[in-house]
């Protein structure tokens, strides 16, 4: 691609300062299902966006036909694209910061120690013992992933970055039923250390899992004191994520404003932001804008210390953006609860009677990102004396977020991420009002 | 785009192993987008996707890849690659493609790429005129705009050549009311298989209205009690209900791994004998439709439930042969990235006799669910959650105080059973179903509906 002839070109046309974001992504997928490879796929593409400063107005077009034969077509879309944008923010295409931090870990592909037919393997091999494991898994289905992604951004103004990131996910989804009742589950790593994929521990845990959830049933509606399963309470986090970004917070759009400094959640809470963890395709040292990523507490100790900023809305606030820009928004990275000392054991113990919620459902529908008010289907187990008494679903637990987060008694030393990099360790949050029977 | 000689020595290429089908889906989509925030136009972006997606299989096996090149050599190599996957000996004769096959059923007047930007700002800015206009309350607006004009060109060796165009027009509006107390939001979000003369049949300032009289209503709503009640679902996006619940566990997705509910229940009565449901994607210009599938066979009218009695599941030809049963022409996808599976059309409950009136006079105390929020379903169990957008309690017969965060969950086999009233007021709305297959355009719907029973979760705890 000869980006610096698009560059002149645009220069040309009255396009002041121009960028493009250019994204290769390979591929691999298989399923296997009853022992037969059911799905394999193999993807390799590319995406083009650029963005470009016309009269002072940002303009915006994607591609996929990347070929220099089109870039007249590409500048005249920016421009038009320009023309029609009345918002008069301040728009930026950035220079670059003197320093990015090297992370060559991330694309270190030990996942090439692994040929094709060990992925197949490995599959193949998850697949058969999480069925061989008990009677009462009727179907189980195991898949892999792997994905290298490059990412390239160059500007007018001299910025020309480079990342590359390879990871894999290795998952099993089964459904198990008696005479009675069907229940699923799955669980899933994700990686890049092939040394990471533990097959016996993944079946017997995605069993387990499903088993001991067969017969559950609802229970009474009222307040109880609940353990919140590290991967639902990253879920829910993923929620509510919006909250936190000084664009919702700049348009009156979330309970956050004016909050800056101030407690918002108990002080054992601390919420980190961080772009170099290594093991996960969100890590990288530049975001989408060429701004240098950072290590950032969101929470410290209970007080909100930063909101998630692009150059835009830092701009409006009058701060530096905290390399957050990513897919034309703000996002985080791998974002986290610091986890605490506690294994679950012990926070069973201690929670002596109350419920152990281990998913909850609907949160694209069922939370409410501008109030902080959710109520969610959810499922897991009663607890009475420490111990596991029955396993409970068909109930909604409902609340607030904000209110949840000043309610966390403690945070477990069990970290778990979903799939979109959302972590969180198990909570223990008492008083929460559960509507069953 | 590609021209039919080189798609049969692509299909004659992925043939030449022990591969018994393969597929060429070649996709070139422009959709532009217009947002607006705080009464000005934020972004204005054009998008163009390009890409070829291949499919062979053997039997109900299947392998797929997908990439941005068209040149010979690059696509012949992948299907080269991916009938190396199925080793042994060539099993079918050489394929001759038929000419190809113009979709016509769907007529677009105005399409989007001759409409002038000005013109689509018009209609944003009128939207939000309106929507702010509401009252005072109203603080935050935001308007999306989008129009998407697809085209595809489908061949396989089923002796199938298509070419359809598929146009999808779209205004979404959302409306944020705040008080000192609370704030809530109301989104509407109408559109169809449409160009721009859309806007010509529907009342623009009257949709966007509806957004913010949501909004207003549930900032002044009291949380919703939980209990176990009868719940009167209204017409319209309320048939995402049956979406959720019914309509994913009655894909071929499922059904065919045994992994459904509604697995092995064809011909056996599964709700209640008022209840008659269709998916059909033959609807003229209705969002969900579409000339042919995309695995390029023509659209239909599946009729799902007859009188409680389970009638056809949604099919797509892989899972038809692991079914035994022939595809329903349910092959859907969201694009060149994602290989092609059985999904919903236009999915809606069939109208009953009773009138809205009736239904609600006859229920003595429960809620009222009049806009439906978003849900989800585990076809496994067929276990679902939905957010009652907008809702009031039921009193005496009468609808009483409006009523917020409610969720209500339950189970599809269950629920679909206790339907035990069904209005005459059948009407459709728009939605993005997701599913393996990616984010596609369908159309939920049904007439007013009452459930016996259901589990209502809100924040005020028990009544």
């Amino acid at each position: 691609m000869k980006f610096e002839q698009l560059f002149e070109k645009a220069k040309a046309k009255g396009i002041e300062d121009i960028q493009i974001h250019l994204e290769k992504i390979q591929e691999v997928d298989f399923n296997v299902f009853n022992s037969e490879l059911d799905k394999h796929q193999i993807a390799d593409t590319q995406f083009l966006s650029i963005k470009g400063i016309y009269k002072g107005k940002m303009g915006k077009m994607t591609t996929e036909e990347i070929n220099d034969a089109n870039q007249d077509g590409w500048i005249e879309a920016i421009i038009d694209s320009a023309k029609a944008v009345e918002s008069e923010d301040a728009v930026f295409i950035y220079e670059g910061d003197t320093s990015y931090k090297e992370i060559p870990e991330l694309s270190q592909s030990y996942l090439d120690t692994l040929s094709h037919e060990d992925k197949l393997n490995l599959t193949f091999e998850l697949e058969k013992k999480t069925k061989a494991l008990d009677d009462r898994v009727k179907i189980s289905q195991a898949f892999f992933g792997e994905t290298t992604k490059q990412v390239t951004i160059k500007n007018s103004k001299g910025l020309d970055l480079q990342k590359e990131v390879t990871n894999a996910v290795l998952g099993v989804d089964v459904v198990v039923r008696n005479e009675n009742d069907s229940r699923n589950a799955f669980d899933y790593v994700q990686t890049n250390d092939p040394a990471d994929f533990d097959v016996d521990a993944l079946s017997s845990a995605v069993v387990e899992r499903a088993v001991s959830m067969l017969g559950a049933k609802s229970l009474k509606s009222g307040k109880y004191n609940i353990l919140l399963e590290n991967r639902a309470s990253a879920t829910l986090l993923q929620g509510f994520l919006g909250m936190f970004k000084a664009e919702s917070v700049q348009k009156g759009m979330s309970k956050l404003q004016g909050k800056l400094m101030t407690s918002i959640a108990s002080e054992n809470v601390t919420l980190i932001d961080d772009p170099f963890m290594l093991k996960s395709t969100k890590s990288g040292s530049f975001d989408d804008e060429g701004v240098a990523t950072s290590y950032k507490k969101l929470i410290d100790n209970g007080q909100l210390t930063t909101y998630l900023y692009d150059l835009k809305t830092a701009k409006k606030d009058g701060v530096a953006s905290t390399g957050n820009a990513f897919s034309g928004t703000i996002a985080a990275t791998n974002i986290y609860f610091e986890p605490g000392k506690n294994d679950f054991e012990t926070m069973l113990k201690e929670l002596k009677d109350g419920l152990f919620i281990t998913s909850v459902q609907g949160v694209h529908s069922g939370t409410n990102p501008i109030s902080g008010d959710f109520s969610l289907q959810a499922s897991g187990y009663l607890i009475k004396d420490g111990e596991i008494e029955r396993p409970i679903a068909l109930f909604t637990i409902a609340g607030n977020y904000l209110d949840w987060l000043s309610n966390i008694v403690d945070l477990g030393n069990d970290i778990k991420f979903t799939f979109s990099y959302f972590g969180s360790p198990t909570l223990r949050i008492d008083q929460v009002a559960v509507s069953g029977e | 785009m590609i021209e039919k000689g080189l798609m049969e020595r692509i299909i004659n290429k992925a043939l030449d192993s022990a591969a018994d089908f393969a597929e060429i889906f070649v996709e070139k989509t422009f959709r532009s987008s217009i947002m607006m925030q705080s009464s000005k136009i934020e972004n204005a972006v054009n998008q163009e996707k390009f890409g070829i997606g291949i499919r062979v299989a053997k039997g109900h096996q299947s392998v797929y890849g997908y990439t941005n090149k068209k040149d010979e050599k690059s696509l012949m190599q992948l299907a080269e690659d991916l009938s190396s996957s199925f080793s042994g000996s060539r099993v079918k004769d050489m394929i001759e493609l038929p000419d190809a096959k113009k979709g016509e059923n769907h007529k677009i007047k105005r399409m989007p790429d001759s409409v002038d930007i000005k013109e689509k700002v018009s209609v944003v800015k009128t939207a939000n005129d309106a929507a702010r206009a509401y009252n005072d309350e109203i603080k935050q607006v935001n308007i999306s705009y989008m129009d998407s004009v697809q085209n595809v060109w489908i061949a396989s060796s089923e002796n199938i050549h298509v070419h359809d165009q598929r146009v999808h027009t779209r205004l979404g509006i959302h409306s944020v009311a705040k008080n000192d107390k609370d704030m809530q939001s109301g989104f509407n979000g109408p559109g169809a298989h449409m160009g721009f003369e859309f806007y010509d049949m529907i009342d623009v300032a009257a949709a966007a209205q509806e957004a913010s009289r949501v909004a207003v209503t549930m900032l002044h709503a009291d949380e919703c009690p939980s209990e176990t009640m009868p719940v009167v679902i209204d017409n319209g996006f309320g048939g995402v209900i049956f979406h959720e619940a019914c309509g994913h566990s009655l894909e071929a997705t499922s059904v065919a791994k045994n992994a459904s509910v509604f697995s092995g229940k064809k011909n056996e009565k599964i709700g209640s004998e008022l209840v008659n449901a269709v998916d059909d994607g033959t609807i003229e210009n209705a969002w969900g439709s579409q000339n042919f599938d995309d695995e390029g066979r023509p659209q239909q009218r599946r009729q799902l439930i007859k009188d409680g009695v389970l009638t056809s599941y949604m099919i797509d030809h892989l899972n038809g042969i692991r079914m035994g049963e022939a595809s329903t022409g349910s092959g859907r996808r969201e694009s060149y990235r994602f290989a092609p599976t059985s999904r919903m059309s236009n999915t809606y409950i069939e109208n009953g006799d009773s009138t809205f009136d009736e239904i609600i006079a006859n229920t003595q105390y429960g809620l009222y669910a009049k806009k439906m929020g978003g849900g989800s379903v585990q076809p496994s169990t067929g276990d679902f959650n939905f957010a009652v957008m907008e809702g009031y309690m039921i009193r005496d017969g009468k609808i009483a105080e409006p009523v917020k965060g409610a969720t209500l969950v339950g189970t599809g086999s269950e629920a679909l059973k206790k339907i035990d009233m069904i209005a005459d007021n059948l009407d459709r709305a728009q939605g993005m179903c997701g599913s393996l297959s990616g984010a596609i355009p369908t159309d939920v719907g049904q007439p007013t509906i009452r459930i016996s029973g259901i589990t209502v979760g809100g924040r005020k705890g028990n009544a």
